[in-house]
């Protein structure tokens, strides 16, 4: 190999930080959106922003275990739909005092481990096609949320959504539970079990030849898709202060494109966590971007997907180039 | 350094602007369903009231964010809007409980929030629109009318769940009520979509061959009104109608026996005019405070029938087929409201 030092070294540091071309355009995006409107940079801004998509990048997040064994998991906004009415519609129930919040959301975290088990379930264990299997159970799970509580409303406590939008100690709420994810993804990234799931995702017939007990650690991903969904869901409450049967659904294919753009491929076998949090954050973004930068109503839609396809563009040429 | 001149400007630009006053508005317009052109005569009509303040020497200045969007894309509209700094924001939400949040944060930032076509909870924001169940109930009562208080009717909901539908059947549900000689024989949901109107339309009158009338919404009428003239009964049903220029045409074609509700794409210019009062200073003869969560002011509901169909028709001649029949308070209109 007469491959130069610090090419290899590159190429090193971008295999170890797939996350690095996302962060770029991260970066970029913010300052584009600094230069077409300052006032998007301010602090209270930059809350808003994390406010908003906090959601997202759980629900990014989420979706990559399932991608990084390359599977796809199709029910995640319709978890977060159900978990979040459940939430609601039991708060209500138990009378609105604080424990009847916590054991709430304590309740509403299961119920989105116990649809990722479901998942896991139909897909590995009646060796069903992901893509389809979980855009069933996604229907199944709305059906659920829309028994739970036919019409979106109910309000939750104040002091919840109070919470989630104030800060504690002068720093906002919403950085903590960033903090919070970040040293979960931190963690979990240097678990075995992430290996095991990168092998699986790679190459299933060698994972499974090696010895691996591919089919727990496939539905495994399920579950902690639905947990980390149900977080999610949990943010969603902060935001909306409310029940709606159908929030999360527009947000699953969100969720995808957040993973992929955060340099995860769904093939599987390879990606970052934290490149789909960034992912979510990208997205966002990107539409606060077209915005601000003076695009006509009508033009809106189509600038946004093309904004998302030249971030794409841009990842994917930056990792061929150094891989090259 | 060069940045910070920039900033500089821009920030001394942004000032200038609040500094002049009553005289110069900026309001955010936020659309997060852009599925019918409906949608998009609502934000062009506001645009036009924008316009028109020009004449009493007020600057109004609308940005708008209208794209598909899930409830938390709309929340950032509102975001998006709070940052650049409007005085107004005026939203057509997609739920009508999600943005209590929001718009408690627009109200710090001394920001008005009105929302228009479908009702929200926050007691920060105003409802400026026409009252979904009254819609409903005039269509209602334009039926059990024309039926003379009896007969066999079906009804075609929208979408089952959303509050504009469910208030919409709590409408005439309620006027059908009054009238014992009407029996409501079967309710189905077609999404409001043209389609399914069509078809739902088909498997009733294949069920149920003698009914007399039927209650359809919005899109979904054209669809349904296509069967009925299909069908063997052509002729002996009533039907509400819908407010497109299309569908008006083949009213006034076939002498369709038909009436319309119309909730006009105006209500949006009506909110603007209403919110630039406000920006003004002015405060309301009545205070907001009709519908469930009480702090609504709604807008007349015009209604199409037999008596006033030519006018309508003619006042929509030359309009694209997709243009809907609509009204505005004019500024006037909205001034009248105001002490």
């Amino acid at each position: 190999m007469s491959m130069p030092q610090s090419t290899s070294r590159q190429r090193s540091v971008f295999e170890r930080f797939p996350f690095i071309p996302a962060l770029g355009i991260l970066v970029a995006l913010l300052i584009l959106n600094g230069i077409a409107e300052p006032r998007s940079m301010s602090y209270g801004a930059i809350t808003g922003l994390i406010k908003t998509y906090l959601a997202l990048m759980f629900l990014a997040v989420a979706q990559s275990f399932v991608v990084f064994s390359a599977d796809i998991d199709l029910s995640v906004g319709a978890i977060l739909s159900l978990v979040n009415v459940v939430v609601v519609v039991l708060i209500e129930r138990l009378g609105g005092g604080p424990d009847s919040v916590l054991l709430a959301c304590l309740v509403g975290v299961l119920v989105g481990t116990l649809a990722g088990v479901f998942n896991g379930l139909v897909v590995v264990g009646l060796r069903l096609q992901p893509i389809v299997a979980t855009f069933a159970t996604g229907i199944v799970f709305t059906g659920l949320a829309l028994w739970v509580l036919p019409v979106a409303g109910m309000p939750v406590p104040q002091a919840f959504w109070r919470t989630y939008g104030g800060r504690i100690f002068e720093i906002p709420f919403v950085f903590y539970v960033v903090i919070l994810l970040a040293v979960f993804i931190w963690l979990a990234v240097r678990t075995k079990y992430i290996i095991e799931l990168m092998a699986v995702g790679d190459n299933r017939l060698a994972a499974y030849q090696s010895g691996l007990p591919v089919t727990r650690i496939r539905i495994k991903a399920f579950a902690l898709c639905g947990l980390l969904s149900a977080f999610a869901a949990l943010c969603i409450i902060g935001d909306t202060a409310s029940g709606d049967p159908v929030v999360g659904n527009a947000m699953t294919l969100y969720s995808v494109a957040a993973v992929v753009l955060g340099g995860t491929a769904l093939s599987g076998g390879s990606g970052s966590l934290l490149g789909s949090a960034i992912g979510a954050l990208i997205l966002g973004l990107i539409n606060s971007f077209v915005f601000f930068a003076g695009v006509s109503s009508e033009w809106q839609n189509f600038a946004q997907g093309v904004a998302v396809l030249v971030a794409l563009m841009a990842g994917v040429l930056v990792t061929r180039r150094i891989s090259k | 350094m060069k940045l910070r001149t920039t900033i500089a400007a821009l920030a001394a630009s942004v000032i200038s602007i609040a500094s002049a006053g009553a005289e110069e508005f900026t309001i955010g317009l936020s659309n997060g369903w852009v599925g019918s052109e409906w949608r998009t005569q609502m934000i062009e009509e506001a645009e036009a009231a924008a316009a028109a303040w020009a004449d009493r020497g007020v600057t109004v200045k609308v940005v708008v964010q209208s794209a598909n969007v899930d409830v938390p894309g709309q929340i950032a509209h509102v975001r998006n809007f709070l940052n650049q700094g409007v005085d107004a924001v005026i939203i057509n939400p997609n739920s009508p409980t999600a943005f209590d949040p929001v718009f408690a944060q627009a109200k710090d930032a001394g920001v008005l929030v009105i929302s228009t076509d479908a009702e929200v909870s926050s007691p920060d924001a105003t409802y400026v629109g026409i009252d979904q169940q009254a819609w409903a109930e005039a269509g209602a009562e334009w039926l059990a009318k024309t039926l003379d208080g009896k007969g066999k009717v079906v009804a075609i909901n929208g979408v089952a769940g959303h509050p504009a539908n469910e208030m919409r059947v709590a409408g005439y549900r309620k006027v059908f009520a009054e009238h014992p000689g009407i029996e409501i024989v079967n309710e189905v949901n077609a999404n409001w979509d043209q389609a399914q109107g069509q078809q739902a339309m088909q498997n009733l009158l294949a069920t149920y061959p003698d009914i007399d009338g039927v209650w359809v919404q919005d899109g979904m009428a054209a669809g349904a009104w296509r069967s009925i003239q299909d069908s063997p009964q052509a002729g002996k049903i009533a039907a509400t109608g819908e407010i497109r220029k299309d569908f008006i045409d083949l009213w006034v074609k076939d002498e369709l026996n038909s009436g319309a509700s119309v909730n006009p794409p105006g209500v949006m210019a009506s909110a603007l005019n209403v919110a630039v009062l406000m920006l003004q200073g002015r405060e309301l003869k009545e205070p907001a405070t009709a519908g469930q969560y009480g702090n609504a002011l709604y807008l007349p509901i015009p209604f199409i029938d037999a008596s006033n169909l030519q006018e309508v028709a003619a006042e929509l001649e030359g309009k694209p087929g997709f243009y809907s029949y609509t009204s505005a308070l004019s500024i006037d209109d909205a001034e009248a409201l105001f002490k």
